[in-house]
């Protein structure tokens, strides 16, 4: 033990760490022998109060204002510290904020982007629409323009004297529509049916729901020597006429 | 060991305490000059390098152990290295090199005129120089003994008995002033 001792001590370790000096792994070595051997660490001690003896005696006078230069950088190094807490507080609310107005313009975009696919969506339905109703406006306007074009009065039975209704038939174009004008009222569970005879065949065409607006046209299906039908029902129609319920029929 | 001025001295310092930094000035700043003027040999870098370690001192505060080194020798160390770097970033630019030089003469002349580090010079006088060059060589320039031996020429031996001696020398001078604060120590 002693001989390893005195092997440490005139490795001159012990005098270059006292200077700081030594490497990590020496730091270790030097701090291991001072705790562990009392000769070491009174060496180290003896080392160190003769370091500081030796260094006083080279101790000049500093120059007047030197410690004001000094405690003003200190105060400096306080207020640099101050500043960057300052700007580090400043610059995690501005993240803060932008994380957040990030996620309020993200999510106001997608609500944005699902209104645009609704109205995109509408504009497409609406135009279709319009075609649909535009060609039905164009056809209308060519049968009833049609020199062709046969003009037929429908008039009720006697079931139903007040029913006045206009069918257009047009052979050239074949197409054809009826104009009901007028339907005398009903009860509650009871509607008009409209039927055609199409090739020998009973085509239901559908309840008549409102005849409010009174320059409409309702389509009817073409055929030569067609017969069409009004006929009351019960309310929400029926899958074949009631026969004897018969208002109207259309020739043409 | 340590005084009771130096424990307090760290407690400020623990406590980020500006008033540590003026009391270690107060208490150090002339030894640590000192320090610093032995390296770099010029009075404005000497200065520089106290006002830097003094920086350095403040920031690290949190990094002294107590139980690995007395104050001053933290103090010194700190000192020492801003020294070397502050010597070694000179070095570097060749054309001040010649300037310190010059300047390095001039204040040799004036220091030693000066009448308020007459006593220092006195009690280092008291060492005679070839125990003041191994002392110098071990504290100040860091060399190993066996550095110092390469370095001076001298047998390692020498170099062994020389330092045994000086170190003797300087306790005969600083010996009345370690006895008061061995009471001090007793007595806190």
């Amino acid at each position: 033990m002693r001989e390893k001792i005195k092997n440490f001590l005139d490795t001159d370790l012990l005098e270059k760490y006292l200077l700081g000096t030594t490497s990590t792994e020496e730091t270790l070595k030097v701090e291991r022998y001072i705790t562990m051997h009392p000769e070491v660490r009174d060496m180290y001690n003896e080392l160190q109060d003769n370091l500081e003896a030796y260094a006083k005696l080279h101790a000049l006078k500093t120059p007047e204002g030197l410690k004001d230069k000094i405690l003003y950088r200190i105060k400096q190094e306080g207020k640099v510290r101050g500043k960057f807490f300052k700007y580090a507080i400043a610059a995690s609310i501005a993240a803060f904020i932008f994380a957040g107005s990030s996620i309020f313009f993200y999510n106001q975009n997608q609500r944005l982007e699902d209104e645009k696919t609704l109205v995109t969506n509408q504009i497409k339905d609406l135009e279709m629409d319009m075609k649909v109703q535009l060609e039905d406006l164009r056809n209308q306007y060519i049968v009833l323009n049609n020199p062709n074009t046969k003009k037929f009065p429908v008039m009720g039975n006697k079931k139903a004297k007040e029913l006045k209704a206009v069918a257009y038939v047009n052979p050239v174009k074949q197409l054809s529509y009826i104009n009901v004008r007028n339907l005398p009222q009903l009860p509650e569970d009871q509607c008009y049916q409209m039927w055609a005879e199409v090739n020998g065949e009973m085509v239901n065409l559908g309840v008549i729901k409102q005849f409010d607006n009174k320059e409409q046209l309702l389509a009817l299906p073409y055929a030569d020597n067609a017969v069409s039908y009004i006929t009351i029902e019960q309310q929400g129609g029926n899958n074949t006429p009631t026969v004897q319920n018969i208002v109207a029929n259309i020739t043409y | 060991m340590s005084t009771l001025l130096e424990k307090h001295i760290v407690e400020l310092l623990k406590e980020r305490d500006e008033k540590a930094i003026s009391l270690l000035y107060d208490n150090y700043s002339d030894t640590l000059y000192g320090v610093a003027y032995k390296v770099v040999k010029d009075e404005d870098l000497a200065q520089d390098v106290v006002q830097e370690s003094f920086v350095k001192i403040w920031k690290k505060a949190d990094s002294y152990d107590a139980s690995k080194a007395k104050l001053f020798t933290w103090l010194f160390r700190i000192t020492r290295n801003t020294a070397i770097d502050k010597l070694r970033s000179i070095s570097t630019k060749s054309d001040k090199e010649i300037q310190i030089d010059v300047s390095d003469v001039y204040n040799l002349g004036v220091l030693t005129t000066r009448p308020e580090f007459m006593d220092v010079k006195e009690h280092l006088d008291k060492i005679e120089p070839k125990y003041k060059l191994v002392l110098d060589a071990l504290f100040f320039e860091g060399m190993t003994q066996q550095e110092a031996s390469d370095e001076l020429g001298i047998p390692l031996g020498t170099i062994k008995s020389r330092l045994k001696i000086g170190l003797r020398e300087l306790r005969k001078i600083y010996g009345t002033a370690m006895v008061l604060i061995v009471l001090l120590n007793l007595v806190s």
